[in-house]
């Protein structure tokens, strides 16, 4: 990777020396992606997303006459990588932005280095806390899970007319954390759940857990499951015990993995997501540019860094100077943003989006429901 | 009460599972007074296997089955004389130590070529719900189907043990090798013959329990270590141990989780195995193992 980021910088050195064409140096963003470890696949969906924006941008003449350009380096999967990755990237100092992880811990990780060097750090994780920390340089192009919560929770009740809803989730950071927040949710609605039940990641067996469902006698059944393999062991025993409560699922639900093995007994669970291909004319627009360009269907790792990418390059413009604090600023003031996951409006903490999508999984096809937006 | 069939259904079933890779570690360990920490793998391997066989090369089930089934065997043949037999005359602690490292291999080599993504591998019964529902319980096909094969193993190795020669010639060999030599059986090759069986266990365990599990690199560590608790509880090297811990095992924590906690499920083996070494190191048929040494 090094000697990659090496060779991509002389390649920048020997372009800048025709400044004519270019007008000017490229203006050189940072972006902290897995390209190495186990998220390595995402990595490379993060890496497309990201570069289908800058070329884009470059196309409608780039931000004040000069060009954008990626530097991109391995956080390997593991948070000390990622963090090292960082500090590689902040080495240059005119770097006005970096995009970083779409995990959690990552984020959490690199906060502090982010805090230190104050430039704005665009993210991709949900955890709720990464952006009220008073970091006043993070924002984020996902809705964060206090968002999922409360749209799963009015879905259920207000949509669906659900009375008794269970919930049963993973007990990692992820799965309880949304237990926390369906729960308060729920009971915001007046509709307490009747069953609250953790379970392991890596769970065989759901036996114990799925007579615990039955005897509760709910109609709901709202799930956090962090990895989409469990959703569909899950799925299956859950199908041959004849049970039979209307699901909702967190993202996991609709992840390909977890559909190839579950097969049918998925069919009819619905789903919240932040991004969907049908999900806003924007979303379709992005899908058609990245079907075009890589002959692949976009995810939400693709849309992520691509609406990241779009932001920064409008505020950017908008911005009277390239300082950090001129771009945060002008980044703060976006408003009725079209982006492929949603529309952007900034507030405080950095957060810009605040819908859901409801998603329906229709004999194994994922249909776009509707979307739900909460007030904050 | 239709919970409980439930349940101890269930429980029976996953124990079976325990109780194939457990009666391979037992047999190894009778053998060669080394625990084969890469036994869990073996049902990695095998279910591995079968998915090349029948989705890959695009054999039929059955076929691909019996196929999958020699391939365990001539592994387990390799690992005998590439793991066991350099090291031999070594300390125990080589080999186990070698087994480790081979478990690990295997893990990642299984990672290497078949990616991280599942695969799904089809049941022995295919169709329907996959199962049969008598008076609430519902009885998975591919649940009943292990613990029959459980059964008919165990009865039949029973029967090759105490009542044919070579089963006599394994077991001088696990009781006494030197005296065993001097009798003239072949030690060696009946070592190597254990480790084929006891891989052909595993592999055999791999297969029947995908459908339930899904195939990844992993699975064969949740279910190695299960076993390895199982064969404590059955009082290391104990043939009839392995399979009654293994069973109860499953028992234990599929109930444990319905009526305790479901989070702490895992955590029952756990407890189980230091109960045991506490309470009772020669495990649940202790005599037979004085008797034994």
């Amino acid at each position: 990777m090094r000697s990659f980021s090496c060779a991509l910088l002389f390649a920048l050195l020997a372009a800048s020396d025709g400044r004519a064409a270019g007008g000017g140096d490229p203006i050189r963003i940072g972006q902290v992606l897995p390209i190495t470890g186990e998220a390595a696949e995402a990595g490379r969906y993060h890496k497309y997303g990201a570069e289908l924006a800058v070329e884009q941008v470059n196309k409608l003449g780039g931000i004040k006459g000069r060009k954008i350009e990626l530097i991109q380096e391995d956080d390997k999967t593991t948070n000390p990588g990622a963090v090292a990755a960082l500090q590689r990237l902040l080495e240059n100092k005119d770097m006005p932005a970096v995009l970083g992880s779409i995990r959690s811990t990552q984020v959490q990780a690199m906060l502090p280095t982010v805090k230190e060097a104050g430039i704005p750090f665009m993210i991709g994780g949900t955890n709720y806390g990464l952006t009220h920390q008073g970091n006043p340089w993070v924002f984020r192009f996902r809705p964060h899970d206090g968002f999922s919560a409360k749209v799963i929770a009015r879905f259920a009740v207000e949509e669906l007319k659900l009375k008794k809803i269970a919930l049963i989730h993973s007990t990692d950071a992820f799965g309880s954390g949304g237990r926390d927040m369906v729960v308060k949710a729920l009971g915001e609605l007046k509709a307490d759940p009747v069953l609250v039940q953790g379970f392991n990641n890596g769970e065989k067996d759901f036996t114990a857990v799925l007579t615990a469902l039955r005897q509760s006698g709910a109609d709901g059944l709202i799930t956090y499951f962090t990895f989409s393999t469990d959703n569909g062991i899950f799925a299956k025993q859950l199908k041959q015990l004849g049970i039979k409560a209307t699901w909702i699922g967190s993202p996991s639900i609709v992840a390909i993995d977890g559909r190839k093995l579950a097969g049918d007994a998925l069919y009819g669970t619905y789903a919240v997501s932040d991004f969907h291909v049908d999900g806003s004319p924007k979303s379709k627009e992005f899908t058609a540019a990245y079907k075009a360009k890589y002959n692949l269907e976009p995810d939400l790792y693709a849309a992520w860094c691509y609406d990241a990418v779009s932001v920064l390059a409008d505020a950017m413009r908008r911005a009277p100077d390239l300082k950090p604090e001129s771009i945060r600023k002008a980044i703060l003031s976006i408003k009725g943003f079209p982006g492929a996951e949603g529309e952007y409006n900034f507030d405080e903490n950095g957060d810009g989006l605040d819908h859901y999508h409801i998603l329906r999984n229709e004999n194994g096809v994922i249909k776009y429901f509707k979307t739900i937006r909460v007030p904050r | 009460m239709a919970i409980v069939g439930q349940l101890l259904f269930s429980g029976l079933a996953i124990g079976g599972v325990y109780a194939l890779v457990a009666l391979g570690i037992a047999l190894i360990y009778r053998a060669t007074n080394v625990v084969n920490f890469a036994q869990g793998e073996f049902c990695m391997l095998g279910a591995y296997a079968l998915v090349l066989f029948t989705q890959g090369a695009q054999v039929n089930y059955f076929a691909g089955f019996l196929i999958a089934l020699a391939a365990m065997a001539l592994l387990g043949l390799l690992f005998a004389l590439g793991i066991y037999y350099p090291l031999r005359n070594r300390s125990f602690l080589s080999v186990i130590i070698a087994t480790i490292g081979a478990s690990i291999m295997f893990q990642n080599g299984a990672l290497a070529v078949f990616g991280p993504s599942p695969e799904r591998l089809r049941p022995v019964f295919e169709g329907g719900t996959g199962g049969i529902t008598l008076g609430e319980v519902f009885f998975d096909y591919q649940y009943v189907v292990l613990l029959a094969v459980t059964l008919v193993l165990v009865g039949l190795q029973y029967f090759f043990f105490e009542h044919t020669l070579l089963g006599k010639k394994l077991q001088a060999t696990s009781q006494d090798k030197d005296m065993a030599r001097l009798l003239g059986i072949p030690v060696t090759r009946m070592i190597a013959l254990t480790f084929v069986y006891s891989t052909l266990l595993g592999g055999l365990a791999g297969m029947l329990v995908a459908p339930i599990f899904f195939v990844t690199h992993k699975m064969g560590a949740v279910v190695g270590f299960k076993a390895f608790a199982a064969t404590i509880a059955g009082g290391f090297g104990d043939v009839r141990g392995a399979i009654v811990g293994g069973l109860a095992l499953g028992v234990v924590e599929t109930f444990g989780a319905a009526y305790v906690s479901v989070v702490y499920k895992d955590a029952f083996a756990f407890v189980l195995l230091i109960l045991f070494l506490l309470l009772r190191p020669q495990g649940l048929f202790g005599e037979k193992l004085a008797e034994k040494a």
